[in-house]
């Protein structure tokens, strides 16, 4: 299994300008990671962050968006899927990190656990392409291109636990503040 | 007694704020976007949308979708407008509070009042779901009007700016379907 920490760091030397959308348990380690304000961490709306980088892709066609959705997120708003590929944008990397629990509320197993294929949902529902990763060196090799493909790209990633959660980790910006710094630094000029 | 909204007032006014959004802006293309999980109350409306190529119209699979898309945007600086119905307002209450409140994000939402009897008032509406629209709006100090007729278009470009001054949500109610 992959740590999370470890996908994280290859992501934050790789990313460029890209916006980053964390959600649940990779976002305190993302701050720890890049602690910059080209990104938005969703905690406590119940999956969204798909969606929310959707319309970041959207509002942004120049520049690469990054999700890192959990499964446990995913699973709550399954239907992004839908409206991702229906809307299509090409600047969309979706990186699915797959640990098989709701890990911030106890480790209590998901729905059909790690026998759920998002890869193939997001390819039935409509992705330009999918992947699955189990490897960190595979990651590694793969990583520029799902920086640089065309998207919607969704990568499957096989995880453990991340080291901390959004309910242990210490507190974090407040999120109309990253929405904010976000927004001044992407939106102002427009 | 209410009257029913033409779509083509609807779709000025719509044009009108975005028009009003992208001045001097660089990027004029779309000249706005409409998020929209399909209402039955609005959809002369959406149909008209259809044949308009200056707006980009997305259909989301679900409002907790929508309300992210809508928040996505405007992070970027897009201008947007969330069409939905009272049933969608129920279904994302809580995204609506983590997104739009939480998040200081101005969201307007157009949402329709479908079976909204045309001779009550909504609040003695024999239908739960127009009867609790506009009160739970008022708990989550949500401020909104309702489109009774055409002379109340006037209260979309309102209700627009009364979202991004208070950094929030705000909705204007379609009373009747639009014709």
């Amino acid at each position: 299994m992959m740590k999370p920490e470890e996908i994280l760091k290859l992501i934050a030397a790789a990313r460029g300008t890209a916006i980053c959308v964390p959600t649940m348990t990779t976002a305190p380690a993302w701050r720890k990671i890049a602690p910059d304000d080209l990104s938005v961490g969703c905690v406590g709306f119940m999956g969204g962050a798909s969606a929310l980088g959707m319309g970041l892709a959207l509002g942004a066609p120049d520049r690469r968006v990054i999700v890192f959705d959990g499964d446990g997120s995913l699973l709550m708003q399954l239907g992004s899927l839908a409206s991702i590929a229906g809307a299509a944008p090409r600047n969309l990397t979706h990186l699915l990190f797959k640990n098989g629990v709701y890990h911030t509320s106890g480790s209590q197993e998901t729905p059909g656990g790690q026998g759920v294929d998002f890869a193939a949902m997001a390819k039935a529902a409509g992705y330009r392409a999918t992947y699955t990763i189990t490897t960190l060196g595979d990651f590694e090799k793969r990583l520029p291109g799902l920086l640089t493909e065309d998207g919607p790209i969704l990568a499957q990633l096989l995880t453990g636990l991340a080291e901390s959660t959004p309910m242990t980790a210490g507190p974090s910006t407040p999120f109309h503040q990253q929405v904010a710094e976000l927004h001044a630094k992407v939106g102002g000029a427009r | 007694m209410p009257e029913s909204v033409p779509s083509s007032l609807i779709i000025d006014a719509f044009k009108d704020i975005f028009q009003s959004e992208r001045r001097g802006a660089p990027r004029q293309d779309p000249l706005g976007w409409i998020i929209s999980v399909p209402d039955t109350h609005q959809k002369s409306v959406l149909a008209a949308l259809d044949k308009e190529r200056s707006l980009r119209v997305i259909t989301c699979s679900t409002e907790d979708d929508a309300n992210a898309v809508a928040a996505g945007l405007y992070i970027t600086g897009e201008p947007v407008i969330v069409m939905i119905q009272h049933a969608g307002l129920y279904a994302s209450v809580n995204t609506i509070r983590g997104i739009s409140m939480d998040g200081k994000i101005p969201i307007f939402y157009m949402i329709g009042l479908l079976s909204r009897e045309k001779d009550k008032d909504p609040k003695d509406s024999r239908h739960s779901m127009v009867r609790f629209a506009e009160p739970l709006l008022d708990v989550f100090s949500i401020p909104h009007a309702r489109l009774e007729g055409p002379d109340d278009v006037r209260l979309i470009p309102e209700y627009y700016r009364k979202s991004r001054e208070r950094k929030g949500p705000a909705a204007v109610l379609v009373g009747l379907e639009t014709a």
